[in-house]
Order: structure tokens, then sequence, then C-alpha cells
């Protein structure tokens, strides 16, 4: 039985759908929908305004519209169909129970406008999430409001900002950013309207203190680092890195991506980060949507915290209460309080751990990616060798002598059942291959993950390239023309086809 | 632990495989000095399933919702109906736990279902192009202005006072930090006066930016900036709160809006205490290489067969970084899945329905205001503003009501800071039923 290779990888073709587009159904729609409500005359002055022609959006029966989208959703890869290792983006599972907790009607139908006493239990949970992600960062004054990563990294910034303005140091503009760091740190820098230097990374791939000190001037605002960084290594400098920041008179911002490493285990306040945004949609395991919805919290020190958000919430005596008035706030970064529904499933992931088992997020993390790391080293090139934190860089320098190259790897991972690690990024090295295994996956699964990426390099080494080259041949659809699809953009389906 | 799947065992087997002699030196490269003693984090103790069933259950008995209570309440967040199959589809694991579609052969799922959102949000907004969204609407007002500013090198922002002061605040917010002026146009009533919009133009003006219906419910004719923008080189920016007014109003691209943002809310995403709601981003074809966010767009395979993939990719932020169109990274595609799905059982046929159930309520209740009440003036779609005699008349209705299980309306001031304390922004839906509007009126007698 064990040398039956059925069930080594999970990858097979079974039924799949083609599914056309909506729009290229021909049948008429029906008019089956039964909808509550006033069914009266509308205004004589709103029907002045009444649209000429109908939008154009086709309707199918439910029926209909269930299979079509069912089809479609069977398309798709999900951290419940299969491992997900791309690093940098955390992708644990998503617990069952928080999709329920989020729809009770106490919390999925109100409204953001209705009196406070009205919404007592919302306000309640989301005040207490504050808490421990300020106990958590070590950074006690937090804003739930930032709606994503980068939405976090933007109102962090601002607040930095701010603070130096109150310092009398409103010349500082410059943001040091290592090379290694994701492209959204200096994007939000500049919408910030501030500029970006970037830091060259030492060999280890790590801040080179020289590098960093020679940056470090009078002009400087802030530092903006990912701890561990993106090589998936810890910046064991980093007291020192705070202290030069400091003594700069600049401050220390931190981009939480990668806070999965640490959670339980240390904080960054402790270290001397000033700042920093908590991705929930990574560490606290909210579902990612295909693209979103996200929510980035700010954790801040003392002195950022004048600066925080409205509206804030607050508790006074036994009363939950949304504080709007602020002086010194950078104002609203997002029409609301923030994602709220997103918020409520990170409260329930880090209540099931509880402070008891907190740390083993980061510990099952850790060690999963070092036994990734293990297994592989031995076969793929590491760039900077040592023991990694929650994900392990390798690069496809020794494949790409044998004609292969990163994205063929990927692609041949596909065929073998399961998504590839995040791809050439970071830009730091040549071909990078990022893979980030989270707590929530078995040794099952990270040893026939290892397998696949070993028999890859044997077939690399054995000159069995073109199969790669192929790669994949098992999905709905092979490689697509990214090109094409950039040259001339289809982002709509035409309204009238012959 | 139950989301952990290892044993000891394991643990201690990998352990020995790695060559560490426990799980401490996999953290040695962390100074000892920051290490967190396990379990000292003051932090609530660990529950069960059951226990965070309870808890959550508990907290939210007690918030007075929408399965108990009448909603009127607009001001960007809409208490539409939700069919169930907008949130089966999306519970289901291939589309809620899926990554952004960074590896296109794996996501058709998530991308086909994107173009479709794509092609029919711009339909229904009468735009070329959507994006693949944006958070919500008032950054989505914001990341307009921006792009407005880089399509026509200009640096001024001109802001209707009209548009909901949400999303006022936050664009002033993000433009703060930049160069040029942002500018707002005060209205001195509930609704729009363009003349007033046009005569604060200048040639420096990058955009101007309107919302339509606007803040307080208002319908009026955009063809009047329309052509003073166009005489001006500077784009029309047209903002929404409900998009589902477009099913029965001529639309923003009709009017000739160059770009339209606003709120998809309204398309099968639950009111949730404002959020994760749902950024709408459209603009005219040419315009389409400055847009912020994701885009998906159609291409074909090796094998020559349709498919699709995130495109554009040169304007994002891993690409371009600090000159990048936006920082956008996460947006809310699942919630563009929501809306694709609800689009599709509603047609435009259940789409008209919606929005003419949801202005045929507020006529109705407009229509029989007593004469101490009264609404704006001019054409509305599902919301408006009532005027009370003062403070106090309209505190005892909002009594009255909140004895009926309704919430009757926003006090205007608690949006739009600094108004007189006697206006109520009131909206309606296709959930409001006759009865609700008669307990409605009933409870204004106590206000005379």
């Amino acid at each position: 039985m064990s040398q039956d290779t059925t069930f080594k990888y999970s990858a097979t073709v079974g039924i799949q759908h083609e599914e056309a587009l909506l729009f290229e159904r021909v049948h008429e729609a029906p008019s089956s929908i039964h909808l509550p409500g006033i069914d009266g005359d509308i205004s004589a002055e709103l029907s002045l305004f009444s649209r000429q022609q109908a939008a154009g959006i086709p309707g199918l029966s439910e029926p209909e519209t269930v299979r079509h989208f069912v089809r479609m959703s069977q398309w798709n890869h999900g951290i419940e169909t299969g491992f997900y290792p791309l690093g940098s983006c955390t992708m644990k599972y998503n617990p069952r129970v928080n999709e329920l907790l989020v729809r009770l009607p106490g919390l999925a139908h109100i409204h953001p406008d209705q009196p406070e006493h009205t919404v007592q239990g919302a306000l309640e949970l989301l005040y207490e999430l504050q808490g421990w992600l300020g106990e958590i960062s070590g950074l006690p004054y937090v804003t739930l409001q930032p709606a994503a990563g980068a939405h976090g990294e933007l109102t962090g910034l601002m607040m930095i900002r701010a603070a130096l303005d109150a310092r009398g140091d409103a010349h500082r503009r410059k943001v040091l950013v290592p090379d290694s760091a994701h492209g959204t740190n200096p994007a939000s820098a500049a919408l910030c309207g501030m500029h970006t230097v970037e830091l060259k990374s030492g060999p280890d791939g790590r801040i080179d203190l020289d590098e960093l000190k020679a940056h470090l001037d009078d002009d400087t605002a802030a530092l903006m680092m990912t701890n561990p960084n993106t090589a998936g290594a810890f910046e064991s400098d980093i007291k020192e890195i705070c202290s030069l920041v400091h003594a700069a008179g600049a401050l220390v911002y931190g981009d939480g991506a990668n806070l999965n490493a640490l959670v339980g285990v240390a904080r960054p306040g402790d270290m001397g980060i000033d700042c920093l945004h908590i991705n929930v949609h990574k560490t606290f395991s909210t579902p990612h949507g295909g693209g979103g919805p996200g929510g980035g919290p700010v954790a801040v020190n003392e002195e950022l915290a004048p600066f925080l958000p409205v509206p804030r919430i607050e508790k006074n005596g036994n009363a939950y209460t949304l504080a709007h008035a602020c002086e010194t706030s950078v104002g609203p970064v997002l029409g609301t309080a923030g994602q709220i529904g997103v918020l409520l499933r990170a409260h329930a992931y880090i209540a099931a751990f509880g402070h008891e088992h907190l740390h083993r997020i980061a510990e099952d993390a850790v060690l999963n990616a070092n036994y990734v790391l293990h297994r592989l080293q031995e076969r793929y090139h590491v760039p900077f060798p040592g023991l990694c934190k929650h994900e392990c860089l390798l690069t496809d320098e020794w494949q790409e002598k044998h004609g292969a190259k990163t994205l063929d790897i990927a692609k041949r991972l596909i065929d073998l059942g399961f998504h590839p690690m995040t791809i050439y990024f970071p830009l730091i090295v040549h071909g990078a291959m990022l893979i980030e295994p989270t707590e929530t996956e078995s040794r099952e699964t990270l040893d026939a993950f290892c397998d696949a990426m070993l028999d890859i390099a044997d077939a690399c080494e054995a000159g069995a390239t073109e199969m790669l080259h192929e790669a994949p041949v098992k999905p709905f659809r092979r490689r697509l023309d990214e090109t094409q699809a950039a040259r001339k953009p289809v982002l709509v389906w035409p309204v009238e086809q012959p | 632990m139950r989301f952990l799947p290892h044993t000891g065992s394991d643990r201690q087997a990998m352990l020995d495989s790695i060559g560490v002699s426990g799980m401490h030196d996999l953290f040695a490269d962390i100074p000892s000095e920051f290490h967190v003693e396990k379990g000292s984090l003051k932090l609530a103790d660990a529950l069960s399933e059951a226990g965070i069933v309870r808890k959550f259950t508990r907290a939210a008995e007690k918030n007075h919702n929408a399965s108990n209570s009448r909603y009127f309440l607009g001001g960007g967040t809409y208490h539409h109906f939700v069919p169930a199959a907008v949130d089966y589809v999306i519970s289901r694991g291939e589309f809620l736990t899926a990554y952004t579609p960074y590896q296109p052969e794996i996501s058709q799922g998530t991308l086909q279902a994107l173009f479709e959102f794509q092609t029919m949000i711009a339909r229904l907004t009468g735009m070329d192009v959507s994006n693949a969204s944006m958070y919500e609407a008032a950054t989505a007002t914001a990341e307009a202005a921006l792009m407005a500013r880089r399509v026509t090198r200009k640096s001024r922002v001109l802001m209707a006072g009209s548009v909901n002061p949400r999303y006022r605040a936050v664009t002033a917010n993000y433009l703060s930090r930049l160069d040029g002026e942002y500018a707002e146009v005060d209205m001195g009533a509930f609704g729009t006066d363009l003349d007033k919009v046009i005569a604060a133009m200048d040639e420096q003006t990058a955009c101007v930016i309107v919302q339509y219906p606007d803040f307080y419910g208002s319908v009026y004719d955009l063809a009047p900036l329309h052509a003073a923008c166009d005489a001006n080189r500077c784009l029309m920016v047209v903002a929404f709160s409900d998009i589902s007014a477009f099913a029965l109003i001529e639309s923003p691209g009709a009017m000739g809006a160059d770009i339209a943002v606003g709120s998809g809310q309204s398309l099968g995403i639950p009111m949730g205490f404002g959020g994760p709601h749902l950024g709408l981003f459209t603009c005219k074809q040419k315009y389409v290489r400055q847009m912020p966010g994701r885009v998906c767009g159609m291409t074909s395979d090796a094998n020559g067969k349709r498919g699709f993939v995130l495109t554009l990719s040169t304007r994002e932020q891993h690409i371009r970084r600090e000159k990048a169109t936006s920082n956008i990274c996460s947006n809310q595609g699942l919630m563009c899945t929501a809306a694709a799905t609800y689009m599709t059982l509603m047609g435009d046929a259940g789409l008209a329905t919606v929005a003419r159930h949801s202005a045929a309520a507020l006529q109705s209740l407009v229509s029989q205001l007593p004469a101490h009440v009264s609404a704006a003036a001019g054409a509305h779609y599902n919301e408006t503003v009532l005027s009370f005699a003062g403070y106090a008349a309209r505190e005892r209705f909002l009594l009255a009501t909140r004895n009926h299980d309704m919430f009757a309306g926003i006090p205007l001031e608690q949006i739009e800071a600094g108004v007189d304390t006697r206006h109520l922004l009131v909206a309606t839906t296709e959930m409001i039923e006759e009865a609700d509007i008669t307990d409605f009126l009933a409870a204004l007698e106590v206000s005379l």
C-alpha cells in the first residue's frame, strides 16, 4: 500500500464545467423575484429623472444563479481546499464558527448611526479587541478604523507626521524603507506627502546598520520596517536600530504583516517600535475573500496616542461610546469606525487561544517554516542561511542552471495540487520563492509539499524541464497571457455582441 | 487547541529533524529581554467554541437590530433585502478563503466573478469601466480626487457641500498632506446648488466632486455642471451612496461623469455596523491607466481558451512602489462576489423593483406628513431631511418611535456637525411596509 502513489499528491482532474459569462446566456431573464415593500407611485419630480434605458443586468433564476457561481467557485483554490503557502500573506485556516458569529442578527444587521445605547454589545466586543491588540503589540493605544494593511500604513504615517509636527519637526518628511519592504510602504509614504529613501539590505538580508546610519539625518521622519523581514529573518539588531532612529529624532514604523512570527512570544512595542499596523486578515485569521476585505488596526505608543483617528471607541463608566471630537486627531480615514465584521472575526480568533495559548500561534508557525526550510535546504538555494521565522526564502539559482525558473516551479506545484508560494518577492534576491506555511498546517501536509518540491528539483536535475515549462496542465486554464490583457485591456463585457 | 493540528510528538519529531533542542531555540534570534513570559499577556481566558458562541450571542442580543426593529436610517448605509443565496455563495470556502488571484490558473472563479462584477457595475452606473473595488465610499471619493489630479495635472479639488460629510472629511484628510488646494462649496440649504459650484470653479480646478443623489437625497440635473467642467478641462466626479438608485433614475454616466464612485453596500451586503461594505470606482475608458486599485481583464490561455487575469498591474504599488497610482492592496474582493451574485438574482427587473419600492416608500411618507413637519423640496430618491419645530419636538418623536421598535432617522448633526438640532435624515428601502409608514406618521403626532 505504501508503494501506491495515487494519494501522494492530491491534484486530479474530475468534472470541471465550462461556464459562460452571464452576458452570454441567451434566454430571457425571469421576473420571478418577489420583493417586499411598497408597490406605490414615485413622486412626479423624481419621474422627470427616470432612467431611459435599462442597465442591461442579465438576471437569472435562483437555481441558475447558484449553479453559475458554485461552478465558478470550483475553479478556485482556497485555504479550505488545500495548502496555500504564500509568503507574507499568512494563509491560515479561517474558523467556521467565526462566520456564524458575524452573521448573528445583532451584529450583522445593525446600522453605524443608530443610537449608541442600542449597540452596546457590538461596541463592547470591539473595545475588548482594541485592548487585546494593544497588549499583544506592546503598544497600548489602538485604532480599529483602517480597512486594510496599506490603509493602516497610511494612518500610522499620518500620526507620525502629526507627532513630528507637534515636536516642531515639520521639516522631517523623509521615510527610510529597506529594499526588501512591501511595495505598499513607499506608496503609503507618498500618499502621506512624504518621500522615501531606499536602504540597501546587508549581505544577510537584514538592515545594514551602517547603511541606516548613513541615511539618518535631520530630515528623517521615520524608518518603516518589517520584523521579521520579508526574507523571513528576525532583525536581531532591533534594539540598536530603534535607538539609532530615535537618537536621530525620527520614529520607527512597524509593518505588522509578519506579526504571526511574534504573536504571544515577543512584542514590537517592547523593542522600540513606535507604531505598528496589524493585518487581522493575516495574523488573526479573517478570510481573504479573493482579495479582501481586510482590516488594518494600528497600535501606537503614548506619544502618538493623541493623534489616533476618530471616531474612537471608548468606555465611560459602564457605557461604550464612539468619540468623534478630538482636536489633535489626524481625522477620519474611513467613512465608518472600521470593517466591523472582519474585526469581530479577529476577536474570536484571539478569544479561542486566550492568554494561555496565544504564543502557540507563533511557535507552530515558526516550527513549520523551519521544518520546510530544513527539508528543502539541501536541494534549493537558501540565500540567507540560518533559522527562519514564520516563512522561509529560497531561490531558483540551482534550478535555473537546468533551465527551470521560479515561475516554472510555481506552475508545476499547481499540477501537484498545491498553491504556489509567493514568487519574485522580496526583490532583493533573484528568483525568490517565499514560503509561509502557518500554524494551521499539519506535518503530513508539509511533508507532501516538501516531497513535491523535491520531486521538482529531481526533475530539473534529470533534465525533465519541459514538463515544468508546460505546467500547469491539470487546471481548467493553462498559463494566461498577461501581456495581451494589459496591452489592450478588456475590463467589461461589451454591451452589444454581434 | 483546535486550530493547531500538531500533537506533542509531532512537534518533538519536527524539532528533532530541524536539529534544535526545543521551541525556544527557534526564537533564539530574538534578544531574550524581549521574550514575553508564556501566558502573561493580559488577555481573556481561552474559550471553547461553545464559549465563544455564548459570548458573542450575549453581546449580539444587547444590540437592537433589523430582526426586531424597523430602519429609516441611511446616510451611506442602507437596510436593503439580502437574498439567502448571496450569503451562501460568499460562504463557499473557494470564494471565502482564497487569496488575491495572483495565480490565475487556479483563481478563475474569483476572476470571472470580478469580470462580471465590473461589467454590471459599469452598466448600472453608465460608466465605461469599473475596477475590482475600493474599501468603501469615503476612501473611493478621496481616490477619485487623487486620480483627477493625475489625469488633469492640476491640483485644485472642489467639493460640493452637499456631499456626505464623511466622504468630504476623508477626502480633505487624504489631500491635506499633498500640495494643492482643497475647497468646499457651502450650499446653505439641504440640496445641491450647481450655480454655486460652477461659480467656484477655476482653471486650476482638477475636478468637481458632487453627490448624486446628494447627501440629503436630492436628485438634480448634472447637465449644467457637465458643460462647465468641459469648458474648464476639469473632471466631473460623481459620488453616490445608494447605487440602487440607478435602476430607476439616470446614471452618473448618462449625466456625463468622468469618474463615478460610491457605495455598493446596497447590493446584497448587510449594514454590519458600518463594514465591511463595498467601495465602487468607475471611470471613462480613456482614464483607465490612472485608476487606483486592482482590475480584472479578459485574455486567453496557452491553449487559446478565454480566461481572466488581474491586469494593468504596472499602476500598482507592488510594481511602481512610491510612484503607484494608489497604495491600496487588499480590496473588498468578497463583497464584489456578493454584489455580482445579488445583481444576477435581481436582474434589471428586480433592481428596478428595489429602486421603485424604495422611492415609493419615501413618497408615501412625505406626501402624508403633517403640517408641523416639513420635508426638503424637489426630487428625492429614497432619502430626505425632515425638519421639526425644534430639538425638543424631534426628540419626542424619536423617543416615541423607539418605543415602537423603530429607528426613524439620523439626527442630522450626528453626521453634519454644526447644523441645527431639529433635522432628521430619513431613508427608506423596499424593507419598509405601509404599516411602518403608518406607525411613523402616528408617532409624529407627539412632535406637535
